[in-house]
């Protein structure tokens, strides 16, 4: 029974920040994510948490209980080591007996739990051997034995998937999720994969350069990311984001740049609203999002010039073309292709199905739904939202740190 | 109408092994050097090698020589004889030095390990105000030359009255910056993350060092052992001071037939040195393995 807040954590190496005010509230039994790129300090705010390292300012509370200056050993959580971390001499019986036995539990109840872990993970044929002559699937199974045979409040695991191959990790994936259920304790789990995130997170805080950038559930990062970095971290490929301005045109919201202009489905100034001539969001320099399966093929024609003409009964549904380019290279995914298409100066991919007669060289035309358009302000990355009157930053502040 | 398989054949599909043999076949050897200097290196490596057992050899050769013929230089000690063992066990109470030695060597040789396992432990682990200060001076005792401490030791043991006894002889030698050096080098590339889980699944700092640091540096703290003790055995000029008046640790008494006797007694000499050997023999014996992989590797992994 964990619940786990962070206020306000700050780490200092140096005059560098390795976590930048980081405010989180974990609630029991909640699966949460620390995702984000290499170096943006998601080991050292977990190493914060287990209390491997003080932070230089801020709180950690475990259950409300202030535990900052309380070492790591009377916090009640485990951790599972990126490298795994198991004891070299003990056999596998040995290392997951490990913390019992530093805690002085008796010897028949030490054997009887590890027993029963190795039970649960499939590893009691394996109790005999060493770390060295085991897989590195066994060794990991080793690694969440050893965090598992205590029952502690909070499992903390630092990228711990990271060292399998692409299958194992699927399964194992799999494995973590399904412990968690039957747990029920509280995980919160570093990595760098957004697929771990998606898949695994009850909810997924980002981090950049040490700062949160937001958190949410998987759903809400995906779909409504609260900037321009979140919405180009997640997603493969990631969202496409456009620099582009806002224009008023028939009281509809435009975003506007070469080859590029996008109605957002915002309707402005109702008659005699606009002060100053004009409304004030226009001109404005925004970046423009879009997730390329979002974005719908047109036309695609060889040769030059690319047209509007409705070749294809499809147009009907996609609405006008928005967006036009030329394609640059097309990658076959197997049930799908990705386009990087070239478009005033920035490369646009697009997801489609297969087969979607894409081929290099060709013209292509896009168009987008307007719901499915993101805005993110250009100097400061922030979503904008549409607000009464006039577009307006999320400011940090409401980004929801709790739940 | 019949279904055919697409295609290469089971055939074609097959690899041609021809080129990996052809590789193999080649004069040099895998690691890219040729037959000749590696041949040269094993000679070179062989002499050298017989460099270094030929005084030993020649050692217990003239111990086996007859005492008429110890100043003899054929290579074989024919015909054999123990009487220079024998005159040396007369000479040389041999039981109490080498039970005194042995003493002597193996509680420095500890003390050393033990005080060297703490420090090195601190330094490498540990954070604390001025270490790299710290640090330095302690290696910079190694620096010390053995003359300049020698005197104020000397009075020192003067005042404490442990002259003439093996207390005196161990204690001020209980801590060697060498082992210090050494150990550190090793503590340092202990993987920090062994020692991270051992903090969490809640061992104490000490209790770490003795159930996860030092069981897996197990090779590294032989090859360091080994080397203390052997150093304490051989220790010469230390206890010669300090136990002036009483012959009582090996390599005193074996310089005592130097001096000791106008004509110098080559063979009950090298009798006695050839058995102040043989324990050390018997420690590399036993200890050969973690000796080598202490010193060739870091012994982890
Ligand atoms: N002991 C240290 N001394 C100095 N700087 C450090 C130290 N540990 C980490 N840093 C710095 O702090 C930042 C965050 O490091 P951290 O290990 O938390 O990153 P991470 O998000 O876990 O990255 P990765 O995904 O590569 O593991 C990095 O820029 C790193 O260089
Ligand atoms: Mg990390």
């Amino acid at each position: 029974m964990s619940r786990i807040t962070v206020e306000n954590v700050t780490r200092r190496y140096g005059g560098a920040k390795a976590v930048d005010g980081v405010s989180l509230d974990i609630a029991d039994g909640e699966f949460l994510v620390l995702l984000g790129p290499s170096g943006c300090g998601k080991s050292t705010l977990l190493r914060a948490i287990a209390g491997l390292l003080a932070p230089s300012e801020g709180r950690i509370l475990v259950d409300g209980r202030d535990v900052t200056d309380i070492p790591a050993r009377g916090r009640d959580l485990a951790m599972v080591f990126q490298s795994y971390a198991l004891y070299p001499h003990l056999t596998v019986a040995r290392n997951i007996g490990f913390p019992l036995r530093a805690r002085r539990v008796r010897r028949a109840d030490v054997r009887r739990r590890v027993a029963e872990v190795a039970e649960i993970l499939d590893l009691s044929a394996l109790l005999d051997r060493r770390p060295r002559e085991l897989s590195g699937g066994q060794r990991q199974r080793v690694a969440l034995g050893r965090a598992l045979v205590r029952d502690p409040g909070a499992f903390l695991m630092d990228e711990p998937l990271s060292n399998l191959d692409a299958q194992l990790r699927t399964a194992t994936r799999t494995e973590i999720t399904e412990l968690h259920r039957r747990l029920g304790r509280t995980f919160i789990y570093v990595t760098h994969d957004q697929v771990e995130a998606m898949t695994m997170a009850t909810r997924v805080a980002v981090l950049n350069r040490g700062r949160l950038e937001q958190i949410g559930s998987p759903t809400e990062v995906y779909d409504q990311p609260a900037s321009a970095f979140v919405a180009a971290f997640l997603g493969s490929p990631p969202m496409n984001l456009l620099d582009a301005e806002l224009v008023t045109r028939d009281g509809q919201l435009h975003a506007v740049a070469p080859q590029v202009d996008v109605p957002l489905g915002i309707r402005v100034a109702a008659a005699g609203a606009p002060r100053d001539g004009g409304d004030p969001a226009a001109g404005r320099a925004i970046q423009l999002g879009i997730r390329p399966e979002h974005l719908l093929v047109t036309s695609a024609t060889g040769g030059t010039g690319s047209t509007d003409s409705t070749d294809s009964g499809s147009a009907h549904e996609t609405g006008p073309a928005v967006l036009r380019g030329t394609i640059r290279t097309v990658e076959n995914l197997g049930s799908e292709e990705i386009a990087h298409c070239v478009i005033g100066a920035t490369e646009v991919r697009v997801r489609a199905r297969r087969p979607a007669g894409l081929t290099a060289g060709d013209a292509i035309a896009l168009s987008a739904r307007p719901e499915h358009t993101h805005l993110f302000d250009r100097d400061s990355g922030r979503r904008l939202v549409w607000q009464s009157d006039q577009p307006v930053s999320v400011p940090p502040a409401r980004v929801p740190v709790t739940t | 109408m019949a279904l055919a398989i697409e295609g290469p054949t089971a055939e074609q599909a097959v690899l041609e092994p021809v080129a990996a043999i052809a590789a193999a076949d080649g004069d040099d050897i895998p690691g890219g050097r040729s037959r000749v200097m590696t041949v040269v290196g094993h000679v070179t490596l062989a002499l050298l090698g017989l460099a270094c057992v030929f005084p030993i050899y020649w050692m217990y050769a003239t111990s086996l020589r007859r005492p008429d013929d110890v100043y003899k230089t054929s290579v074989l000690p024919w015909p054999l004889s123990v009487g220079s063992y024998r005159d040396a066990l007369d000479e040389l109470d041999l039981a109490r030095l080498l039970l005194n030695t042995t003493m002597v060597a193996a509680l420095t040789a500890l003390g050393q390990l033990l005080t060297s396992i703490l420090a090195a432990y601190a330094f490498a682990v540990w954070n604390f105000p001025l270490k790299r200060l710290l640090y330095l001076a302690f290696v910079g005792t190694w620096l010390v030359p053995f003359q300049v401490t020698m005197l104020p030791n000397y009075v020192l043991l003067h005042q404490l009255g442990l002259l003439n006894t093996l207390t005196g002889v161990i204690v001020p030698n209980l801590v060697s910056a060498l082992g210090v050096l050494l150990l550190r080098q090793h503590f340092d590339s202990f993987p920090k993350e062994l020692l991270e889980a051992a903090r969490i699944d809640g061992r104490s700092s000490w209790s770490t060092l003795w159930t996860v640091v030092v069981p897996n540096l197990r090779a590294a703290l032989s090859a360091l052992a080994i080397l203390l003790f052997v150093n304490a055995w051989n220790e010469y000029f230390w206890p010669a001071m300090v136990l002036q008046r009483d012959n009582s640790v090996l390599q005193l008494g074996i310089n005592s037939f130097l001096n000791s006797t106008e004509v110098e007694a080559w063979g009950p000499l090298t009798a006695a040195a050839g058995l102040a050997c043989l324990p050390i023999f018997a420690l590399y014996l036993a200890l050969q393995r973690q000796v080598i992989n202490g010193f060739v590797r870091s012994g982890l992994r």
